[in-house]
């Protein structure tokens, strides 16, 4: 913005204006110059001198008018996702974090509101916001409770020119999804002052008393960030082997019948408290000692090791099991 | 007193009585560049209402010799305002790059680097612009002077 000066010229041709020869240079930037720029606000001033010697020999000296020129606020903003990859959650889960970073790549300090949108085609599933947090104390990582919620107006989020800061997205997880579901979400930065086409001009709303200019970003940014669903199934296999006393297979009192339970789990997730237990049949006795897990022996007794014989069922705690593997249990009963 | 108030008169070089007034103004234009009506980049100057960082500036200096006697080694100097990087001049501008103190044409000057290192002088070290007129300005004679320069 110009000072009071009282300007003549205007849309006259450069060539018309300044005949002498304009040197090309290429542009360049020190490196202590900032990114984003002279701060909004700042004036530009320039004053020349002329010195020279009169007709008396005496050196003589003139300043030129000042010119000042304000410079304007430029709206520009990026945002980022900053997770390597889609968010792995658990279909049903709460408070999932995307994380992203925002940087107020304009020249003034600026406001910028949120807007996550989860409407989006080409993914299985549309997550449910909760909250958007601002990482208050800038360790890259939400902090619940001391990383504050954003509230558009209350608590906004405010960047410097050339700051970033990093925001997190907490979503609610649909439940029932299928293993390697995604769900996708959008976060929209945008200059609380307004958006638009480059060059949009909202006339002295800029920092410092000019105007603010959107600038190429549009005063607005996005990045789209992923949840994906990790879910195990496991499928359950019993099967039995019959050997009679008398060396073949027929069931037969006195044959021994081999039980074997095989537990599959698939999927990319993993199964936790995974326990199978599996009652002998009637007219049959357990033969003590006989259980093996994944081929070593356990002891019937409820101690230590995984598995256990009690009110006539053998029981096997398995534990955390991942997807893509296998758990297999045998034991021994007798025919009566 | 009244005879030392004469000497003092004596010695600085009266106002009222110098044939010689030379003035000298500044004005600063907005470079654009707009396509014209048959789709060519036009560069045009305009008053700077809206002025933000990249945007390139012309400054240009006028200068009339006014008075009724010549002005001889006639030098005008700018100082570079610091939110503004030097882009390029007419060819007879002279450079600073160390806030007016010595001054060159751009490839002469050497800046000293952090690290120690010397380097040459680029388009936004400059910290001030000098011209330096060889012909004496003739009573009623002008002239124009200008500057590129873009926001820092």
């Amino acid at each position: 913005m110009p000072s009071a000066n009282s300007w003549s010229i205007k849309n006259v041709q450069l060539l018309h204006v300044i005949p002498l020869v304009i040197a090309t240079a290429t542009i360049g930037f020190s490196s202590s110059a900032h990114a984003a720029g002279t701060t909004a606000g700042t004036t530009i001033s320039n004053t020349a001198t002329a010195t020279y010697t009169d007709t008396g020999g005496n050196p003589r000296s003139t300043n030129s008018n000042q010119v000042d020129i304000k410079v304007d606020e430029l709206l520009d903003v990026t945002v980022a996702k900053a997770d390597p990859g889609p968010v792995p959650v658990t279909p049903g889960s709460t408070n999932q974090v995307l994380s992203f970073t925002v940087t107020n790549t304009g020249n003034g300090s600026e406001a910028f509101n949120l807007t996550p949108t989860t409407a989006i085609g080409g993914d299985q599933f549309d997550p449910t916001t909760t909250s958007i947090v601002i990482d208050t104390n800038n360790n890259g990582v939400y902090d619940p409770g001391v990383d504050t919620v954003y509230t558009a107006g209350s608590n906004d989020l405010t960047l410097a020119p050339d700051q970033s800061k990093r925001v997190f997205v907490l979503s609610t997880i649909p439940g029932g999804g299928n293993d390697l579901d995604r769900g996708d979400l959008d976060l929209l930065a945008a200059a609380r002052t307004g958006t638009g086409p480059a060059g949009t001009i909202f006339a002295g709303q800029g920092q410092g008393g000019g105007d603010a200019v959107v600038g190429t970003t549009g005063a607005d940014g996005v990045d789209r960030g992923a949840y994906v669903v990790q879910s195990a199934t496991m499928t359950f296999v019993k099967s039995a082997t019959v050997l009679d006393p008398f060396g073949g297979s027929r069931s037969v009192p006195g044959s021994i019948v081999t039980y074997t339970l095989v537990a599959t789990i698939s999927g990319t997730g993993t199964l936790t408290n995974l326990a199978i237990g599996d009652t002998v049949p009637a007219n049959t006795t357990y033969q003590p000692g006989t259980i093996l897990f994944q081929g070593s022996a356990m002891s019937d007794a409820a101690d230590a090791d995984a598995a256990q014989f009690a009110s006539n069922a053998v029981t096997v705690q398995l534990g955390t099991v991942a997807g893509g593997q296998t758990r297999t249990v045998t034991f021994k009963v007798r025919i009566n | 007193m009244r005879a030392l108030l004469f000497v003092i008169a004596m010695l600085v070089p009266g106002i009222a009585l110098a044939a010689n007034n030379v003035t000298l103004s500044s004005a600063v234009f907005l470079e654009k560049t707009v396509a014209d009506s048959s789709g060519r980049a036009r560069i045009i100057l305009e008053a700077p209402t809206v002025v933000t960082p990249g945007d390139r500036l012309v400054f240009i200096l006028n200068y009339r010799n006014a008075g009724s006697a010549p002005a001889s080694n006639f030098i005008v100097t700018n100082p570079l305002p610091a939110a503004v990087a030097y882009l390029g001049s007419g060819d007879s501008a002279q450079v600073s790059i160390d806030g007016g103190r010595s001054w060159g044409t751009l490839p002469t000057l050497k800046i000293r680097e952090t690290d120690g290192r010397w380097r040459s002088a680029r388009p936004e070290d400059v910290t001030h612009l000098r011209w330096a007129l060889k012909q004496t300005i003739a009573a009623g004679a002008q002239g124009k002077l200008s500057f590129r320069g873009v926001v820092r």
